[in-house]
């Protein structure tokens, strides 16, 4: 054990390994799908002479592994390539635009799940044994037993239908300083909702569990014997230490945000990277799919890492050489 | 830090997003919730808000476009587009008669193989920096053909043209056929003389571009210009957010009456419920699918009066693969259509949004044939004729593909099958597949039988049954070969005279339906909502421009 | 992890007693919210079991003229856009649900996951360090989009292959029945699904290590495969209980997923994704309610029930239970 130091240089140093996997896997499993983006997209009236001859022109032909390299080499002249969903425009002007409105609607949801989901664990903790815990949790657990392809379609009905509060779908944006910002439209009202909800539930009764434990620890005993009033004992030692773990959960939600995402734009019609990142797939547009897929992992790694230093800075007692995820000891 | 603080900090996060969320949304779409009467100028808010519509824009759900170069766009999303943002030498009415655009006259040799185009003398790019001359046609239609573009489509429209596959294989410097006789004399000779050429000359790829911004551009790089392209078109486009929206603007240069009136247009491309966004005055246009035709078709239903419907020049089919057994056997191919209820499925299934068709052409295309009788649904007669060639057993691993890659193939898919089984008793597979591989499976001959449409590049019988049915047409699927079909069809083909025309096409069309290649199902209609305040919006059986033709009153 | 991920983010960290209980039937018994969810998920998983018995009609028998029939003595839940009947449909959805879920968490969390625990847990070192890099991958890859990828490379693979399995064997029912697209539904899930059970076996054998009957067992001189099935395993026993309840419901959720994104069975066989994908329209839930309303009340109601019990279960076997 070289310590915190050394545990965060093997993980950096062990990311863009990870990465190049990712790349060679998806790249060629992208490559190996029947059919490519000239089958696609050529129509239905074009020769076979004129489809292979675009083919080979554009390289389809070259082995994989060639290909790769190609691709490969452009990426670190900073080159990502060009969409062909959008035929000819470059990918990062597809895929910019698209990550920012993803990424602020997101953003708002994972404040919001952390901030209702942490306090209502902390408090169904501390009223265990009376009919309110099940009550609040078994609320939220309803909520996070429903399929988000199943609450979009109900709630959409519910506030853009039958009481017309919110628009159907779509995305609005408001410029400040030049930039666009979407989440302060009435548009962006519906995908947060229907994101936040389910994700409360996993929170509270994670934070309800850790809270639990902490309160039979035995510094919690000895604080109330001490006569300590019982909301002090809450809120000095008991949230504070329970909470810690909570933040692990990052990774999770991040990723179950991912995939909520991508229904939510395809249902409300926003022009997100979810569902862009859809349509990259059935259109076989390699480079932008590489670049979203790899943008994602790099994402998700760094999001993992950051929780696992957090999580060993706070509490040194996790044996961090194990792996990403945090273990209990 | 204090846990006390720290439990506090974190609600009180929570709690001041929502409320600034919620303060920000209500100031700042305080325009909006009163149908953006209200702000039009600088509002109270931080932040600007979209442009509020304009009085008189019409805002449209659109589908997300390929590319908008006309030399590419092998889509008809992309067209749809196209054919309002740039021009060419000819284009199509609201009633589907051919008209002069750029070209205000022209004569044909006797031969038919030469064209002479007399072109407008006014005719200027959006920027007004210039006048469109015959040697931007010549340009154009170069480019589009040049083998560096990789254009999928212009070989497909401009080969009947002198020379141009030759210059398209990289073979000559410039197409023979295109001759610039002044700035305002286009001549283009054909390889052999074919009625079809001006129909096939409206498709966009013969459109104008602006030689000074497309550069070396080709239909897979480098295709940046197309967000704000310079064109003739009666709009052009001022904003294009890729896949959000798209803006476009009247063209106050436009040469042909009438000129647009519309000052904006506005497509939102983001997808969602178009159906939804129309109630909520989102937009002035929608589609109406199977969802709600029932409550649209409800006379008591306020919605009911801005219900309009239209012919479609389309049509879907069921083809087999004529080559391989059990499916070479036409009485095998004739059970099958037998056993299905074209009308059940037109005007139950699928709620009257579909004509039931009896043979290839839709109505509503110069040569369809109210007369034909088709094959007509008869299940007793349809399990007879299964018998007699074989019985059920032949049909035991049939399989029928449809592109798509959804969780289900449609009801029209499940209820052919339910309707197979219950009538004739096969049980026949479905099998989805992606678009692209669909088409390399039907291209490949590797399939028994598959579900697909056809729709009109122009309005002319030959787009139909040459192409599809034609035994030495690419597009010809099913292997159809019928050398007393072929005769027609190439009869047809080098006839002016339209009547006479006609009349080879619908033999021809008789016999198809008898040989039983295809299951015609049925032809798709248009079914929309327009706001009543939109005036004069035909919504198009193909892809023509329209949007010239709009006002808005209100 | 996210949607594929059977092994849901609580379990990660649960701290459950290792010792299997065998007082643990009599306590849930006393759970009220237990014995409802388990009544549930019976009544669910039964339905789809006997779905050819219990079922009135067949998956995909329409009836043209009752088209969009309101519940009736006929039609318990009413009938679809074809007139079939719903509640038939929703059974044999049931079935699609049983075979996915159980088949993913079969081949994912129990072969694939407790095998990769137990290995990467009791031998350590570069065994552990290769099977905890490979599920850190997996962990950090966008699930979604490789499962589609995966998806839209396989599908016509796999298909074949069964195809060639067929020809092999002489018989002809296997695709027809769905099969291809069974496996690659519950293929996806398990790829992606061991990962969270291997973590928790592994974190368990690791202080399982170093106790008395492991120590003791080695000594005695047992095959490694002994110590790991027949000593470890039955100690992870509690964990696995837990672990497969919540997992079973986490698959039958992202079977609804996966259908709406392409990755399913076949029509015209039924799912409740498929089900729920042709009335998912906004305006489709206004015309017709009812027939996005059962299939989402179904699988909700599962969801649910798994999640409860999975909670009961977590409490009743915890070491610190009060």
């Amino acid at each position: 054990m070289q310590g915190i130091a050394g545990y965060v240089i093997r993980r950096l140093l062990l990311a863009p390994l990870i990465l190049l996997f990712i790349s060679v896997v998806t790249f060629s499993l992208g490559r190996w799908a029947p059919g490519d983006y000239v089958d696609i997209q050529a129509g239905p009236r074009a020769s076979d002479e004129l489809k292979d001859r675009i083919k080979e022109e554009r390289g389809l032909n070259d082995p994989v592994y060639e290909q790769y390299f190609r691709y490969m080499a452009n990426i670190f002249q900073g080159d990502l390539g060009q969409s062909v969903k959008y035929r000819g425009q470059d990918v990062e002007d597809v895929i910019f635009p698209r990550i920012w409105v993803t990424l602020q609607y997101n953003v708002i949801v994972l404040i919001l799940t952390f901030s209702i989901g942490i306090p209502l664990g902390t408090w169904a903790a501390l009223k265990r044994g009376t009919w309110m815990d099940p009550l609040s949790i078994g609320t939220f657990l309803f909520f996070a037993s429903i399929p988000v392809v199943v609450s979009i379609p109900l709630l959409q009905w519910l506030f853009a239908v039958k009481l017309s509060w919110l628009p159907s779908g779509g995305w609005n944006v408001h410029e400040f300083w030049g930039i666009e910002i979407g989440i302060f439209s009435r548009e962006a009202i519906l995908p947060i909702l229907i994101l936040t909800l389910p994700g409360i539930a996993g929170i509270a009764r994670y934070m309800r569990s850790q809270v639990l434990e902490v309160l039979d620890q035995d510094f919690i005993r000895t604080a109330r014997a001490k006569g300590l009033h019982e909301s002090a004992v809450v809120t000095r030692h008991v949230t504070r230490n329970a909470m810690l773990p909570v933040a692990t959960i990052m990774g999770f939600e991040l990723a179950a945000l991912t995939a909520g995402s991508l229904f939510v734009e395809r249902f409300l019609g926003i022009p997100g990277i979810g569902q862009f990142a859809f349509e990259t797939i059935g259109s076989r547009d390699y480079d932008s799919l590489m670049a979203i897929v790899l943008l994602g992992s790099a994402i998700f790694i760094m999001t993992n890492l950051i929780v696992d230093i957090a999580y060993g800075f706070i509490d040194p007692r996790i044996r961090l050489a194990g792996g990403a995820g945090a273990e209990t000891t | 830090m204090d846990t006390r603080r720290l439990l506090s900090l974190l609600g009180g996060i929570g709690a001041a997003t929502v409320v600034v969320i919620i303060v920000l949304a209500v100031v700042l779409s305080g325009g909006g919730d009163d149908n953006g009467s209200g702000s039009d100028g600088d509002g109270p808010s931080i932040g600007d808000d979209l442009p509020d519509r304009e009085s008189n824009e019409l805002r449209l759900f659109g589908p997300d476009p390929l590319i908008l170069d006309p030399a590419c766009a092998s889509d008809a999303s992309s067209a749809e587009y196209i054919v309002e943002i740039f021009s060419g030498l000819v284009s199509f009415d609201l009633d589907l008669n051919l008209i002069p655009d750029i070209a205000e006259t022209w004569e044909t040799s006797d031969d038919g193989a030469v064209y002479t185009f007399h072109l407008r003398n006014n005719v200027l790019f959006h920027d007004s920096s210039r006048r469109v001359t015959a040697d931007d046609f010549k340009f154009s239609i170069e480019r589009a053909l040049n083998p560096r573009m990789l254009s999928t489509v212009a070989e497909v429209y401009l080969d009947d043209i002198k020379g141009a596959l030759t210059y398209a294989r990289g073979q000559a410097d410039e197409v023979e056929g295109i001759r610039v006789i002044d700035a305002d004399t286009l001549e283009i000779t054909l390889e052999k003389a074919t009625p079809v050429f001006l129909f096939k000359l409206s498709y966009p790829v013969s459109y104008i571009v602006d030689e000074r911004e497309v550069g070396d551009s080709t239909c897979f790089s480098d295709t940046r210009w197309t967000l704000n392209p310079n064109a003739t078109g009666p709009f052009k486009l001022t904003e294009f957010a890729l896949g959000e929206r798209i803006e476009l603007e009247r063209n106050t240069n436009y040469y042909l009456e009438p000129a647009p009136s519309l000052d904006k247009v506005t497509y939102i491309i983001t997808g969602g419920s178009s159906f939804t966004m129309y109630e909520n005055d989102e937009v002035d246009i929608t589609g109406v699918g199977l969802n709600d035709i029932e409550r649209v078709r409800d006379p008591n239903e306020p919605l009911n009066a801005e219900f309009v419907t239209g012919e479609q020049l389309n049509v879907f089919y069921v083809g087999f693969n004529t080559e391989e057994p059990p499916f070479d056997d036409a009485r095998v191919r004739r059970a099958l259509n037998m056993a299905l209820d074209k009308d059940l499925l037109a005007n139950n299934i699928l709620e009257g949004l579909a004509t039931p068709a009896k043979g290839v052409l839709p109505p509503g295309l110069p040569g369809y044939n109210p007369a034909l009788e088709g094959i007509p649904y008869d299940p007793q007669a349809a399990r007879d004729l299964l018998d007699e060639a074989g019985g059920p057993d032949l049909l035991d691993d049939a399989i029928i593909i449809v592109p798509g890659s959804g969780a289900t193939a449609g009801p029209v898919l499940d209820a052919m099958v339910a309707l197979w089984q219950e009538n004739l008793g096969v049980n026949i597979e479905i099998q989805q597949a992606e678009f692209g591989l669909f088409l390399r499976d039907i291209d490949e001959a590797n399939f028994q039988m598959f579900s697909l449409g056809w729709i009109a590049d122009y309005p002319d019988a030959q787009n139909f049954l040459e192409i599809k049915l034609h035994s030495r047409s690419a597009n010809n699927e099913t292997l159809y070969s019928n050398p007393e079909v072929d005769a027609l069809l190439d009869q047809a083909r080098t006839e002016f005279d339209e009547d006479a025309r006609i009349e080879l096409y619908q033999q021809a069309e008789e016999i198809i339906v008898n040989d039983a290649p295809w299951i015609p199902l049925y032809h798709g209609k248009t079914s929309a909502l327009i706001k009543p305040y939109v005036d004069g919006y035909q919504v198009p059986a193909f892809v023509l421009p329209n949007l010239r033709y709009v006002t808005i009153n209100k | 992890m996210s949607f594929a991920d059977e092994t849901p983010e609580a379990l990660e960290q649960a701290e459950i007693a290792r010792a299997p209980s065998f007082r643990l039937l009599r306590r849930l018994v006393k759970r009220p919210v237990a014995v409802v969810a388990v009544v549930v998920i019976l009544v669910i998983y039964g339905a789809g079991i006997f779905a050819p018995i219990v079922s009135p009609y067949g998956f995909n028998e329409p009836d043209f003229d009752n088209r969009f029939a309101g519940l009736s003595l006929e039609h318990p839940f009413g009938t679809d856009r074809l007139g079939r009947d719903t509640l038939s449909r929703l059974i044999w959805s049931a079935q699609t649900t049983v075979i996915i879920s159980f088949a993913a968490v079969v081949t994912g969390a129990l072969v694939f996951g407790v095998t990769a625990g137990l290995v990467a847990g009791y031998f350590g070192g570069k065994t552990d360090a290769v099977i905890m890099r490979v599920a850190d991958t997996l962990f950090s890859v966008p699930t979604i989009l490789l499962l589609l990828i995966i998806n839209s490379t396989m599908e016509r693979r796999v298909d074949s292959l069964f195809r060639d399995v067929e020809n092999f064997l002489g018989t002809d029912w296997i695709v027809s029945s769905g099969a291809p697209s069974y496996f690659l539904v519950f293929g996806a899930l398990a790829i992606f699904g061991w990962v969270g059970m291997a973590r928790l076996v592994r974190s368990q054998v690791l202080s399982l290590k170093q106790s008395v009957f492991v120590t003791a067992a080695e000594a005695s001189g047992a095959s490694t495969p002994r110590i790991l099935f027949l000593h470890l395993l039955p100690n992870v026993a509690n964990l696995l209980i837990v672990g497969i309840t919540l997992s079973l419901g986490a698959a039958a959720v992202a079977e609804v997923g996966l259908t709406f994104l392409g990755i399913g069975v076949q029509a015209p066989h039924p799912s409740f994704g498929a089900m729920i994908f042709d009335y998912s329209g906004v305006t489709n839930v206004r015309e017709h309610p009812q027939l996005i309303l059962f299939p989402a009340a179904v699988i909700s109601a599962l969801m649910l029930s798994f999640n409860l019990l999975g909670d009961v279960l977590t409490e009743e076997l915890s070491p610190r239970r009060r």
